[in-house]
């Protein structure tokens, strides 16, 4: 089989007007190194205030001995959660045969990584003293789920990035030559990465097999981190962490906040990109209906989560459910699940709400929301310890995040914004080939 | 309106009877003397059974670092305590009250004025003052004591009650005795309440399969349940009466909350086995990206060779 593809003066055409489309966004312009400058500032900024933490230990945040795992825990369980729209758009969807999702599983990718490198990282912020890290692997105890935390986040990571990279490649070989004016290490770096791609077919034949292979490995991975972070809670017998649900309960608001990630790159991308053409209305349709599927079976696991016990009321099951349902945290649970899980899913059943600018600002609705489901899942439930204890400082029992802690996080959040510029910006996000491919009507991937 | 009013009263008055700061002793109780002097060795035994079950609230004596509890437990070395008399102490620590436990059946009747002993090493202007004689109103005169022994082929515990008179002795009959063997945590009733027979000898079954210590002994102690009747004897033995128990310890077998070298097989084993096949699949598809590569790099040799041809040829 010595023959190569896009080699008739039709394919090379359609080739050339896809990179010119899809292209020109990989630049450094004067709005690209104004938003990174603004990104390294505020970044500065918020990790000017780790290093306050650093220097005086973790008292300077509001976790104290009841609340032991405050914002940054509740921010590394949003981040690994939003991490899975790779697994979901790119395997699940794509496996599946869906070939709209082509055009935007490389931005699902983009964040999945940058959401995945930073879940490692918000860790690493919760811990008193970091220099200790070496001895989760030194003195790891294989029977903790912590240490299997660190095993299936990085192995996710690494995936995540194969998965990225793998199909790019023949993008990669296709751009070197049209990157004039751009600067040179950009070029060369598109030179190495591109391995000698020469769009052969016995090329083309090995990338199929390996990315199939990244395909089905990231699926059982990709519960794997998220079932594995939520028994990080479940294995303990705390009120409100001890359910049997609760790796298919995070696994499945995962998939809602992975969503709502995705659907606002998709409008930021296909506004400031110009991008109209490859994520179209149509495209937007779709995972407005995604978003109503994914909606509806995390709101059956809530019902799950929340109605049992709460008909059972066992001592502790009421205590929390008090607090969650009419005591301090209810404005917040109520609010969460109305506006970020059930009006969304509603009015998302509208055809015409469906379009990309208004579902764009229902999935912000959305993201927040999963931002601060994450906090009342893993929060409250500190507030009742098992043990009486008397005569404990107020600041113990009632947890307040503090400047210098939500500035860490917001450190978190800027370092994700800084990955997904970067991969977005220097690298094709819409897959040129596989856009030429379809508009062939060939589909040699995932053939 | 006047039932909730009179409930509300009584709601509030509950707390604030269980907050009484004063802890009224039965004057009964207050009087109660050691039957032994207090020596070096009682006080070591003493802080021994202290450190095991005091100090965790009252602190070390004489530090004031006992924990922060309402109402606070105090030091036993300060005045507080101290002023307490022999068996007000004995009385407090039997009985207990509100976060302070009764230990009761986790001290035998000795032990408890061993702790006392202890208690009392901290006051310097402290002189005892010993029963002399423990004297009964069904014997009166008589100094009243009991006897432990262990019948290995009945299996049962005999308690002998005896009273000794200027005129001898004779046995203690028709006494309620009751027998406790020491457990892990506090002391276990053995058989029920026995009376003692006309030679003043009561006989308690053992449970079958008692366990004992590595030497399979137990710790017993008899009292009569009437103290004012038969005196307040009390008698700690300790009897072959167990089976030789070697302890295991916990952490000896493999188990998920032991050390990493002593994980359960299973969990090593997916572990170990997951982590292989996953980053085995990693490595077989940077092997595919290395193939990639060798294809790529044979092409452009190639075509090289054939572009170099084609200009010779021109």
């Amino acid at each position: 089989m010595d023959e190569f593809r896009f080699n008739t003066p039709r394919e090379k055409g359609k080739i050339d007007s896809l990179a010119a489309d899809i292209l020109k966004n990989v630049r450094i312009n004067a709005s690209f190194l104004l938003w990174m400058g603004f990104l390294f500032t505020l970044l500065a900024a918020c990790l000017f205030a780790y290093t306050i933490q650093l220097r005086k230990g973790l008292g300077v945040t509001g976790l104290r001995d009841f609340t032991s795992w405050g914002m940054y825990i509740a921010n590394f369980v949003f981040f690994v959660a939003t991490s899975l729209c790779g697994m979901l758009i790119s395997s699940v969807l794509g496996l599946i045969g869906y070939r709209w999702v082509k055009p935007i599983s490389r931005i699902a990718e983009i964040i999945a990584i940058a959401f995945a490198a930073v879940a490692g990282l918000v860790i690493i912020s919760d811990m008193g003293r970091p220099d200790r890290l070496p001895y989760v692997f030194m003195f790891g105890r294989v029977q903790s789920p912590i240490l299997w935390d660190v095993t299936v986040v990085t192995t996710y990571f690494v995936l995540s990035m194969l998965l990225w990279f793998f199909p790019m490649v023949p993008d990669l070989a296709i751009a070197k030559d049209r990157l004039e004016g751009r600067p040179k290490f950009l070029v060369k770096a598109y030179e190495i990465l591109s391995v000698r791609w020469m769009h052969h077919e016995k090329q083309y034949h090995l990338l199929g097999q390996a990315v199939r292979i990244l395909l089905i490995l990231i699926i059982p991975t990709a519960f794997a981190i998220h079932t594995v972070t939520s028994w990080l809670f479940a294995v303990t017998p705390r009120t409100g962490w001890d359910s049997t649900i609760f790796g298919p309960y995070f696994i499945s608001g995962a998939f809602v906040s992975g969503t709502a990630a995705v659907i606002i790159a998709m409008y930021f991308f296909r506004v400031n990109y110009r991008l109209e053409k490859y994520l179209n209305t149509e495209t937007f349709e779709k995972m407005g209906r995604v978003m109503v599927l994914v909606a509806i079976v995390y709101f059956y696991f809530n019902l799950n989560e929340f109605l049992v016990p709460g008909y059972k009321l066992k001592t502790g099951d009421a205590i929390h459910l008090r607090e969650l349902f009419t005591g301090h945290y209810a404005a917040l649970f109520w609010g969460i699940q109305l506006f970020g899980l059930i009006i969304p899913a509603i009015l998302l059943l509208f055809k015409q709400i469906r379009r990309p600018l208004p579902m764009m600002v229902i999935s912000l609705f959305v993201l927040v929301g999963s931002w601060f489901k994450r906090f009342i899942i893993v929060v409250p439930p500190q507030g009742h310890p098992n043990l009486p204890i008397q005569n404990v400082p107020v600041e113990w029992v009632v947890y307040k995040p503090t400047l210098i802690e939500t500035a860490v996080t917001v450190a978190s959040i800027v370092l994700v914004l800084i990955i997904i510029t970067i991969l977005s910006k220097l690298f094709p996000v819409i897959p040129i080939w596989e856009m030429a491919e379809e508009e062939n009507g060939k589909d040699k991937i995932s053939e | 309106m006047r039932f909730f009013t009179v409930l509300i009263l009584s709601l509030l008055l509950v707390p604030s009877m269980a907050q009484d700061p004063d802890w009224v002793v039965p004057e009964d109780r207050k009087g109660r003397l050691s039957t032994f002097p207090f020596t070096d060795e009682t006080r070591k035994e003493g802080e021994r059974l202290y450190q095991v079950n005091c100090h965790s609230c009252h602190g070390d004596p004489g530090r004031n670092n006992y924990i922060a509890l309402q109402p606070p437990p105090g030091d036993p070395a300060t005045e507080k305590i101290q002023n307490n008399s022999d068996g007000e102490i004995f009385h407090k620590v039997t009985t207990g009250r509100g976060p302070m436990p009764s230990f009761r059946s986790v001290l035998t009747t000795e032990e408890i004025w061993k702790v006392v002993s202890y208690i009392r090493s901290f006051n310097r202007n402290y002189v005892q003052k010993v029963m002399q004689v423990i004297t009964s109103s069904a014997y009166p005169g008589a100094v009243i004591s009991m006897k432990l022994a262990w019948d290995d082929a009945a299996k049962l515990v005999s308690v002998i009650a005896t009273a000794t008179g200027e005129t001898g002795s004779v046995p203690v009959t028709g006494a309620g005795v009751r027998l406790m063997a020491g457990r892990y945590f506090g002391m276990m009733q053995v058989d029920e309440e026995k009376v003692t027979d006309n030679s003043g000898t009561a006989l308690f079954a053992t449970p079958e399969g008692l366990p004992g210590d590595t030497a399979g002994n137990i710790r017993f102690s008899a009292q009569f349940t009437d103290e004012q009747t038969f005196g307040s004897v009390s008698k700690d033995t300790v009897l072959r009466a167990g089976v030789v128990t070697v302890p295991v310890s916990l952490t000896a077998k493999r188990a998920m909350w032991n050390t990493v070298r002593k994980a359960p097989v299973w969990v090593i084993l997916a572990y170990g086995l997951g982590v292989l096949a996953v980053w085995g699949f990693i490595l077989l598809v940077m092997l595919k990206l290395r193939d990639i590569f060798t294809v790529g790099t044979a092409l452009q040799e190639r075509l090289q060779a054939s572009g170099n041809e084609t200009t010779t040829n021109n």
